[in-house]
C-alpha cells in the first residue's frame, strides 16, 4: 500500500486542551444515544489546520475504542442486543463500501465543492424528515404525560413484526422483537451509508431500530454501539493501510471521550426513555440548521451563486457554531437529567428507605 | 458503601493509563514515524494501540466515576 504525502500538524497546548473537552462532550452524547459527536469531531479539527482526511481517518480511530468502551458498560445494565448489532453491522458494512466509493465518485466528477455540497444536502435532507420525526415522537409522549412508559411500537413496527417470511425470521432477545432480517438489511445499509458520507451512521440506525424494527429506545441506542465498533474497527484499518490516522489526536480525543461515555451510560439508567428521543432530535435539528448555512458557500464555489467572501466567511462561521450548540445542547440536556434523576432518588429515598432498598 | 469504592483499581489503572500517554508524549516523534508507516505490520500499530489504551484508560474512567460516587442505578 502506498504512503500518501499528508502533513502532521504541531499540537499545542490550545488544541490539546480542545481536544480533550470536545472528546469529552461527544463522549458524553454518544454513551447516551449511541452515537453523535463524530460530526462535530472532524470540522473542529480541520480548523486546527488537520487536512480532512488525517482528521476523519483519526476520528475513525478513535470511535472504534469509545464505542467498544460504552457497548461494555452499557451491556452491563442489560441494554444492548449484541446479535440485532452484528447483523446490522454486517450490511452496515457494505453501505459504507458503497458510501464511500459514491462519495469518490461525486468527488471525481463535481470536485471538493461538489462533494461538500452533497455531504450537506444529505446531512441537511435525513437530518430533518428524521429529527422531526423523532421529536414529534417525543413531543406526543411528553403530552401523553406517560413519560415513565416503556415506547410504543410504532404502527409501522407492528406491521414489520407481523410480517411472516418463512426462513428468515430472527428473534432479538435483548429488543424483544421477531422480524424477518430482510428487514434490517436496508436499515443496516442505510445506517453504514449515511456513516460513510456524515460519519453519523446512529442517526438512521437508532431511529430505524426504534420504529422500523420495534426495539426501545434505550437497546436501538446501546446496540448503535456495536454498529459503530464494527464499522469504525473496519474503517480505521483502511486508513491505517494508508498510514493516515495521526495517533496523537485519536488518544487524546479518546482521554476525553472515555471519560464521557462512562458518564453518558451511567445517564440512561437515570432518565425516562422517552430523554433520548429529545436528545437524539434536539442535535439532528440544529446540526440541519448548521449544514444549511454551508449550502450557499458550496453553491458558489461551484459557480451557481454569487455570494461574496465575506458572506462565505460568515456562514462558514455560524455554521460551525451552530455544530458546537448541537453537542453542547446535549450535553446540557443529559447532565441536566441525571441530576434530575439523581436528586428524584436521593429525595424516594428519603421518604420511603423500605422502597429503595427493594 | 464508602469502603467498597475501588481505589486500588483507579490507582493501578490510572498508572498503566498515565504511564501509556506519558510515553505517547515522550516519544510522539517516532511514534508518529513508525504509525504512519504503510509496510509490513505497521498499519496494525495505531489500531492496537487504540485497543490497548481503550482498556488501560477506559478502565480508569470507570473506576473514576465509581469513586466519585456517580454509579448506575441498580435497575436500568
Amino acid at each position: 500500500m502506498e504512503q500518501l504525502a499528508v502533513n502532521f500538524i504541531d499540537l499545542t497546548t490550545a488544541n490539546v486542551l480542545s481536544l480533550f473537552v470536545i472528546g469529552f462532550i461527544g463522549g458524553l452524547v454518544s454513551g447516551f444515544i449511541g452515537s453523535g459527536g463524530a460530526f462535530v469531531l472532524t470540522p473542529a479539527m480541520m480548523t486546527m489546520g488537520v487536512s480532512g482526511v488525517v482528521a476523519v481517518a483519526s476520528n475513525m480511530c478513535h470511535k472504534f475504542p469509545k464505542a467498544l468502551v460504552g457497548a461494555y458498560k452499557r451491556y452491563g445494565y442489560g441494554h444492548v442486543d449484541i446479535k440485532l448489532g452484528l447483523v446490522m453491522a454486517a450490511t452496515a458494512s457494505i453501505g459504507v463500501w458503497v458510501g464511500a466509493d459514491i462519495q469518490q465518485q461525486i468527488k471525481v466528477n463535481y470536485g471538493e465543492a461538489g462533494s461538500n455540497l452533497y455531504v450537506s444536502l444529505s446531512f441537511v435532507i435525513v437530518l430533518t424528515i428524521v429529527g422531526s420525526y423523532v421529536l414529534r415522537d417525543a413531543i406526543k409522549i411528553f403530552r401523553s404525560g406517560d413519560m415513565h412508559a416503556e415506547d410504543r411500537t410504532s404502527r409501522l413496527a407492528a406491521w414489520v413484526q407481523a410480517v411472516e417470511i418463512p426462513g428468515t425470521m430472527m428473534h432479538f432477545k435483548t429488543a424483544n422483537v421477531r422480524v424477518s432480517v430482510l428487514f434490517t438489511i436496508p436499515l443496516g445499509f442505510a445506517t453504514g451509508m449515511l456513516a460513510a458520507t456524515i460519519a453519523v451512521g446512529g442517526f438512521i440506525g437508532v431511529p430505524g431500530m426504534m420504529y422500523v424494527l420495534g426495539a426501545p429506545a434505550l437497546v436501538a441506542s446501546a446496540t448503535e454501539l456495536v454498529i459503530a465498533f464494527v464499522m469504525g474497527l473496519g474503517g480505521s484499518i483502511k486508513y491505517a493501510l494508508h498510514g493516515l490516522i495521526d495517533i496523537r489526536l485519536t488518544l487524546i480525543l479518546l482521554a476525553g471521550s472515555l471519560f464521557g461515555i462512562q458518564l453518558g451510560a451511567i445517564g440512561t439508567t437515570f432518565v425516562k426513555p422517552y430523554l433520548i428521543k429529545v436528545v437524539m432530535a434536539a442535535i439532528m435539528l440544529i446540526v440541519a440548521v448548521s449544514r444549511a448555512l454551508v449550502v450557499p458557500v458550496y453553491l458558489t464555489e461551484l459557480g451557481k451563486l454569487g455570494l461574496s467572501s465575506d458572506t462565505t466567511a460568515v456562514l462558514g462561521h455560524a455554521s460551525f457554531a451552530f455544530l458546537v450548540l448541537a453537542l453542547c445542547t446535549g450535553g446540557i440536556i443529559i447532565s441536566g437529567a441525571m441530576l434530575h434523576g439523581h436528586r428524584r432518588i436521593v429525595r424516594t429515598r428519603e421518604e420511603q428507605p423500605e422502597a429503595v432498598a427493594e | 458503601m464508602a469502603n467498597n469504592k475501588p481505589y486500588a483499581g483507579l490507582i493501578v489503572s490510572g498508572l498503566i493509563s498515565g504511564a501509556l500517554y506519558l510515553a505517547l508524549y515522550l516519544f510522539h516523534h517516532e511514534i508518529m514515524a513508525a504509525f504512519t508507516r504503510t509496510d509490513g505490520w505497521y498499519p496494525g500499530l495505531p489500531v492496537a494501540t487504540a485497543f490497548a489504551f481503550s482498556f488501560a484508560h477506559g478502565a480508569f474512567t470507570g473506576y473514576f466515576w465509581e469513586v466519585l460516587g456517580i454509579t448506575a442505578r441498580s435497575r436500568g
